[in-house]
């Protein structure tokens, strides 16, 4: 039961965070997604990946677009409200079509779990990241520091 | 699949494919960079449930693990690059508006 | 093996020591990088085709792609030196340079499914930077594009990468493949995770009509970014990605051959078309790429090892001559400081060498004998007739002859028309743009030269997969 109102929760503040007008709302409203959603993949087992979706999705990335809109500001504010609320209008579309697909995907997958493969016995995520996924260890080090450069080469500014 | 994971399974998947549809309404019908942005982040977020609730009912929970924490480092270089982008596109132009923005042709 | 992944990793860490000094190695370490990693892998091709095969080293394919790579970054690098002038952005494009080095030869390397992933996100990030490179509007809106799609692509490719961990219990491609061949499973699990991972590599691979992304992508980059993009980028992670999942995991599937066929004849006409249209030569070039790319699937959906080895000897080919033709973009644009074809008319006739080698590319791109381009597209038309589709290999001829249409109109009118007013005087590029010209355009009359004197095993040992 928790876990339904959990993942409930997880979809409303997805939507709200779709939905809000304001753009600091929206990113408050993914990071509370991002939490809400660390708690629900905790509970399915995962203790290492919620640690690391509430540490970097709601701390970093939250805190790296809350930085960013307060560096871009609207510069026409009137005009931005303007047409927003125009959209408002359609808005009502969304939840209903959020609601109608995870009605559709609920009822399919219903079926599902007869047709898929008994568990097999698990490994400790540390073995299995250290051991056997060593490749994808080196691929991260090589998309950070990538991003470092990424980084550097487009935000800095020449030397005059 | 074990009896705690079945009793979830449509129920996840279900949140799942509704976080990925809202994160994909979000990124087409947004005509500021960061929002789309901001529903590119759900959109991977629905995945992620996907790619936990996969780990779990394969019973492979360090697998499932090991496949999550790579995708959220990865998912944050994609994620600091692009708000690089918007940035440099804002010093450009003053405004993150896809109609100031964008001039390319299809 | 992995040396091929960590070592170019290393350097890029080595050459950004604090060392005072060292930084400036670094565009020259990526170019070593890559001429050694592309003599290797000649080697290692040489190899076949004498008969030895050695255990545990990459696959035919896969000695290619890496060939493949390691000539494109070569030709890629030497150009971007004549366009990134700055010391300090040279030291970081050769750093990122490695790394994106690194990350392509992961993708080609991998053996897991989702390794493979995170090689393709690895070597993403490189080139959105790339594209963004010199800090335009245009680079950034581009690369800001390819961000957003490529990143929706990764995410049906993780669908299908759940999917069939849901299914299968392991992500590895053996993993998959055993447990999808074992049969009990229901097809239409299967199916749906290909169909979501074949969604999101069409995407990356830029066939019609997931597109979107390509034109404004190739075009609004720094040439030399395109040349890299063109070259080896787009078909890595897509049709490389396409070749290894079909096979390596779903075994030769009627249902996918059919898909691909109709992408690949899409792709090779319309994207034709689009392409005499053009009045922006890097435009042009990238719609020419997305037709030649269709060619490769094709080749691959006639799903005859004729068929197959021709695809891959295409991709090989379209790198070099669609590189050789970037390159002499990016010599254009160097000296006129436009790409725009209707001004550039006549102007190239002070640039004889740029015009020679466009010429051989050109040639080699509408499969004429006796270039490269000729054999790859000669034994894709010959596997599509022979496996029973007649009507698609007369349509591929002809897109063939529409190829040569406006890559030979564009030759003409930039290179030897004579215009009306005589243009701005201009000098042909400097060493380090012909450079990479003159050695593309060598590999493409040699590879022509020397295809039909191959033995038929090698080309046979290039549709073998790694046990």
């Amino acid at each position: 039961m928790t876990d339904h109102l959990l993942l409930t929760a997880l979809v409303v503040l997805a939507i709200v965070s779709v939905m809000a007008a304001d753009l600091i709302l929206s990113v408050l409203g993914l990071a509370a997604a991002s939490a809400v959603l660390s708690i629900v993949i905790f509970r399915m087992g995962a203790p290492m990946a919620a640690v690391f979706e509430l540490s970097v999705c709601a701390g970093l990335i939250s805190a790296l677009f809350v930085s960013v809109t307060g560096l871009i500001q609207p510069s026409r504010r009137q005009d931005v409200r303007e047409h927003l609320r125009k959209k408002l209008a359609r808005f009502w579309l969304l939840p209903l079509f959020a609601a109608g697909t995870g009605v559709i995907v609920f009822l399919i997958s219903a079926y599902l779990p007869s047709y898929l493969p008994a568990g097999a016995p698990a490994e400790d995520v540390r073995a299995v990241l250290w051991e056997h996924r060593r490749l994808d260890m080196v691929g991260q080090v090589i998309i950070l520091l990538a991003g470092v450069f990424g980084i550097t080469v487009i935000l800095k500014e020449k030397a005059e | 699949m074990n009896p705690e994971a079945a009793k979830l399974f449509p129920a996840v998947v279900a949140a799942a494919a509704a976080l990925a549809v809202s994160g994909l309404y979000c990124l087409l019908a947004t005509r500021n960079l960061l929002r789309a942005l901001i529903g590119f982040e759900i959109l991977v977020k629905g995945v992620t449930l996907f790619l936990v609730l996969a780990g779990y009912a394969s019973g492979r929970s360090g697998l499932g693990q090991a496949l999550v924490i790579t995708l959220i480092v990865v998912e944050v270089a994609v994620i600091a690059v692009a708000v690089c982008i918007v940035l440099a596109l804002h010093r450009h132009h003053r405004s993150i508006d896809t109609r100031t923005v964008e001039n390319l042709k299809g | 093996m992995n040396g091929y992944i960590l070592l170019p990793l290393a350097a890029a860490l080595v050459v950004n020591l604090p060392v005072p000094g060292v930084r400036r190695a670094a565009w020259h370490t990526a170019l070593i990088a890559a001429c050694v990693q592309g003599i290797v892998a000649a080697a290692m091709l040489a190899d076949r085709m004498r008969g030895v095969v050695l255990r545990g080293f990459p696959d035919g394919l896969s000695s290619v792609m890496l060939l493949t790579a390691g000539l494109v970054f070569v030709a890629g690098l030497l150009t971007a030196r004549a366009c990134v002038s700055e010391s300090n952005r040279q030291s970081l494009l050769g750093s990122l340079a490695l790394l994106g080095l690194a990350g392509i030869n992961g993708i080609v390397l991998a053996t897991d499914l989702f390794t493979m992933y995170v090689y393709l996100e690895a070597a993403a990030v490189v080139f959105f930077v790339f594209i963004a490179f010199d800090r335009d509007s245009g680079g950034l809106e581009a690369s800001f594009k390819y961000l957003l799609l490529s990143g929706v692509a990764t995410v049906f490719l993780l669908t299908g990468i759940g999917i069939l961990l849901l299914a299968t219990g392991s992500t590895s491609f053996d993993g998959v493949s055993a447990a999808v061949s074992a049969g009990g499973r229901d097809r239409n699990i299967v199916l749906l995770a290909a169909a979501c991972i074949v969604c999101g590599l069409l995407v990356k691979a830029g066939l019609m009509p997931f597109h979107g992304w390509l034109p404004d992508a190739y075009s609004a980059a720094p040439s030399w970014a395109s040349v890299l993009l063109a070259g080896i980028v787009t078909k890595t992670a897509g049709i490389y990605t396409l070749v290894r999942v079909s096979v390596a995991i779903f075994g030769a599937e009627k249902m996918a051959a059919e898909v691909f066929l109709v992408v690949g004849i899409v792709s090779v006409v319309a994207a034709a078309v689009a392409a005499l249209g053009q009045r922006n030569l890097k435009r042009m070039l990238a719609y020419s790429s997305i037709s030649q790319v269709g060619y490769i699937v094709l080749g691959l959906a006639a799903g005859t090892p004729l068929g197959i080895a021709g695809a891959i000897v295409h991709i090989f080919n379209h790198a070099v001559f669609k590189s050789l033709l970037f390159v002499n973009a990016a010599a254009l644009e160097h000296q006129a400081g436009t790409c725009d074809i209707p001004s550039l008319a006549g102007r190239g006739r002070q640039m004889p060498v740029t015009g020679a080698t466009s010429v051989l590319a050109v040639l080699s791109a509408a499969g004429i004998p006796p270039l490269g381009g000729f054999w790859s597209k000669l034994l894709i038309v010959m596997a599509l007739w022979s496996a029973g589709w007649h009507a698609l290999a007369v349509v591929a001829v002809g897109a063939s002859v529409l190829t040569l249409g406006y890559l030979l109109v564009f030759n003409r009118q930039v290179f030897f028309a004579v215009p009306k007013e005589p243009p701005p005087a201009m000098a042909e590029t400097g060493a380090d743009i012909l450079v990479p010209a003159l050695i593309l355009a060598a590999v493409v009359v040699g590879v022509g030269l020397v295809f039909p004197l191959l033995p038929e095993s090698f080309l046979l040992t290039l549709t073998e997969h790694a046990p």
